[in-house]
């Protein structure tokens, strides 16, 4: 039987292989975008201009850009809460301000951060609960895991449609202990449909440890019970998810079925922004230091350096990397990734709150 | 598998067959709908209702789905984001429990978390209810678990034109619906009746029927115990009292109007459901009649309901704690002597 090791890919041929240099820096600038998307937040709710929490992404941004990187407008997703930047990081290829791109707008997402009308879903449920069957991406609910099932009849529907689109799910490791879990990948398996599981695993689910989560050294390994490849990426570095999410992606598109893919990362703060300064009581320091020395920005500055398409002199130039939300400035960041952010904030701020009796509207749908 | 689609009005057919062909003809007429459950192929399901099915629209639009309740709803909601309209069959309802969290906080919830964006036109259906001795999870009716999740509509037919009718509503409704069929009256010979097809056959979702017309109570109920009401109406006629029965047929959405327009000539109100007691559809009713027409009763309401337990195996022990035809007629008298 084939291990889960002997499924990755050959270092000889890799996806990022056919990236130009200009992919190098979109990706380093997406992964900019998502690191200031979240110190922005996380400023602004210090200044108490934000409702509820925030699931920060910070320090796991890799792991969201390097595995939407390669999709095609026509697929799908499913984000979870600490993976706001995939709102509107889906097809930014495209162009970040191209309004036909399949993805959300940043006015749409910030829209739905301040608990605006301009919201895809008017605010109705909080934070990462959103989608929108435009942009192909599935509305998730608290209960994680929940959205497999819906990913995978996403698809299902999709071929007999005609079309051949992948979907990528986004799961911390906590919620791959719940039964929708198995169900779904199990169903996924046994029709070959293009399912991608991508598990963020960033070592905590909330306050408990992996290790009291499920028992196995690595978690890609649980493929093999659903005789699926199960693949293993460094989640710090964006070129390793991009190159093991496409090797599973292209292995769906060719209707070889589902994949997981694990991509090691670590939390850099508490479960949500109420939990940081518990979890400082309940992660060893030691753990955490170890866990977020290796910034993602850092890491693909380095290895374009090392690919001949950055001088060492621009790498020194806006250095986000390896900073906290409260010692990183605007500065830090490059122009343009503020100046887009600014226009989401600056457009949720005009935009008007949905009326008192939206609350009781759309309970059912009328037109039957 | 051409005698799925055909349809002879002057044939008296089951409840069982009018699901079928209900079931079948949307299947013929949808062509983005898609079945799903478990051995609804292959074996045509546990009872028959999808018997044909795979064998007429292929493996792709009827699914032989792993035993997953949670997926099957889920992967149907996923569906419905690419436009399809899905019937998930539950093999028992009793087994709906296993998929609670994708009926209830998914499916329910979609339009109105993506403020009308997306409906989810679902129908979940499956056998339910006792009388049967299939002892504590193959009898239950558990329908007020989803009658307090809003944005599901409830449906629960007691004869075999409301089984079709209301199935074929329910399948071209662009929301999800949990379909109660009630196993004991699938083969029953004395309610068979004859059946219409396609847009003729309808019965639009949220309107009562009256079973039996009568002056002097009103006896409400849906399913099963719709049967116990009519004969407990003949053993009232036998004591000088004439019931008038009313079949809700859906419990959301409610028709109210037809109940209180009763309640307007007989000013007495039993109401009857199968299910346990507390927080039962029965009380539902009798709130609402309480709020909205109290000055049109003459007598406190009552219900008859099963006690607030399980259902037992053996029938002495089911019989025990479910409603029965004496047990609505002694609670009518009460309410008529009252």
């Amino acid at each position: 039987m084939a291990t889960t090791t002997e499924r990755q890919p050959s270092e000889k041929s890799r996806p990022r292989d056919l990236l130009s240099p200009q992919d190098y820096q979109e990706m380093l600038a997406q992964l900019y975008l998502a690191r200031y998307f979240d110190v922005r937040l996380i400023k602004e709710k210090k200044r108490g201009r934000l409702r509820g929490t925030l699931y920060s992404s910070h320090n796991q941004e890799a792991v969201i850009v390097g595995s939407l990187f390669g999709l095609r407008s026509d697929d799908w997703i499913s984000p979870i809460h600490r993976d706001m930047p995939a709102f509107f990081l889906k097809d930014a290829r495209a162009g970040w301000r191209n309004k036909e791109r399949i993805g959300m707008s940043i006015d749409e997402v910030c829209g739905q951060v301040w608990g605006r009308a301009t919201s895809p879903g008017r605010a109705r449920d909080n934070w990462s609960h959103i989608g929108s069957t435009r942009a192909k991406i599935i509305h998730s609910t608290s209960m994680l895991a929940g959205t497999i099932p819906a990913a995978a009849g996403v698809v299902y529907a999709d071929r007999l449609n005609g079309g051949n689109s992948v979907v990528l799910t986004f799961n911390g490791e906590g919620s791959t202990a719940q039964g929708v879990f198995h169900e779904a990948i199990n169903f996924a398996a046994v029709h070959k449909l293009p399912v991608i599981t991508i598990i963020e695993n960033n070592h905590w689910a909330y306050g408990t440890p992996t290790e009291l989560e499920y028992s196995l050294p690595d978690f890609a390994r649980r493929a093999d019970g659903y005789g699926i490849p199960g693949l293993i990426a460094d989640g710090q570095d964006v070129l390793d998810v991009y190159d093991k999410v496409m090797t599973a992606v292209e292995h769906a598109r060719a209707g070889h079925g589902p994949s997981i893919v694990e991509c090691k990362t670590f939390r850099a703060y508490g479960h949500g922004d109420h939990d940081d300064d518990r979890a400082a009581k309940y992660r060893p320091a030691k753990e955490v230091d170890e866990g977020r020395r290796r910034d993602p920005i850092a890491i693909m500055k380095a290895n374009m350096v090392k690919a001949g398409l950055m001088t060492k002199a621009d790498a020194k130039k806006y250095a986000a990397e390896n900073k906290g939300a409260s010692e990183v400035h605007d500065t830090d960041f490059p122009e343009d990734v503020v100046a887009y952010l600014t226009e989401g904030v600056t457009s949720a701020l005009k935009a008007p709150v949905p009326s008192a009796e939206e609350g009781a509207m759309w309970v059912f749908r009328e037109d039957a | 598998m051409a005698s799925l689609m055909q349809t002879d009005a002057t044939i008296k057919k089951n409840y069982l067959t009018a699901l079928k062909e209900a079931i079948a003809e949307e299947m013929d007429r949808n062509q983005h709908m898609i079945c799903m459950g478990e051995d609804i192929g292959l074996l045509g399901g546990a009872f028959g209702v999808t018997d044909g099915l795979q064998e007429k629209f292929g493996t792709e639009r009827v699914i032989d789905m792993p035993i997953s309740e949670a997926c099957i709803v889920g992967a149907a909601c996923g569906m419905a984001l690419n436009g399809k309209t899905v019937m998930v069959e539950m093999q028992f309802i009793d087994f709906i429990s296993c998929g609670f969290d994708q009926i209830v906080n998914m499916t329910a919830t979609y339009h109105y978390r993506t403020a009308g964006e997306v409906a989810v036109p679902m129908v979940i259906r499956g056998p339910a209810g006792a009388y049967g001795g299939g002892a504590l999870y193959h009898s239950q009716m558990n329908e007020a678990w989803f009658c307090n999740s809003p944005g599901l509509k409830v449906v629960c037919p007691s004869t075999p034109r409301d089984a079709k009718g209301l199935m074929i509503a329910a399948l071209r409704d662009p929301n999800p619906v949990i379909f109660y069929e009630i196993k004991e009256l699938y083969r029953k010979r004395e309610i068979e009746e004859e059946l219409e097809s396609g847009d003729e056959a309808i019965v639009p979702l949220g309107k009562a029927s009256i079973s039996r017309a009568g002056e002097d109570v009103t006896l409400v109920s849906y399913g099963q115990t719709v049967w116990q009401c009519l004969e407990a109406a003949e053993n009232l006629s036998k004591e000088g009292y004439s019931a008038e029965v009313i079949d809700i047929r859906t419990l959301v959405p409610l028709d109210q109007e037809t109940i209180i327009n009763s309640l307007k000539r007989t000013n007495r109100l039993v109401v009857v459901n199968e299910a346990p007691m507390t927080c039962g559809f029965a009380g539902e009713i009798m709130a609402r009649i309480s709020q909205e027409a109290f000055e049109y009763l003459d007598a406190p309401p009552m219900r008859v309901t099963r006690m607030d337990t399980p259902v037992p195996w053996v029938k002495p022990l089911e019989l025990h704690v479910l409603p029965s035809a004496d047990k609505i007629t002694e609670a009518a008298l009460r309410v008529c002597k009252f």
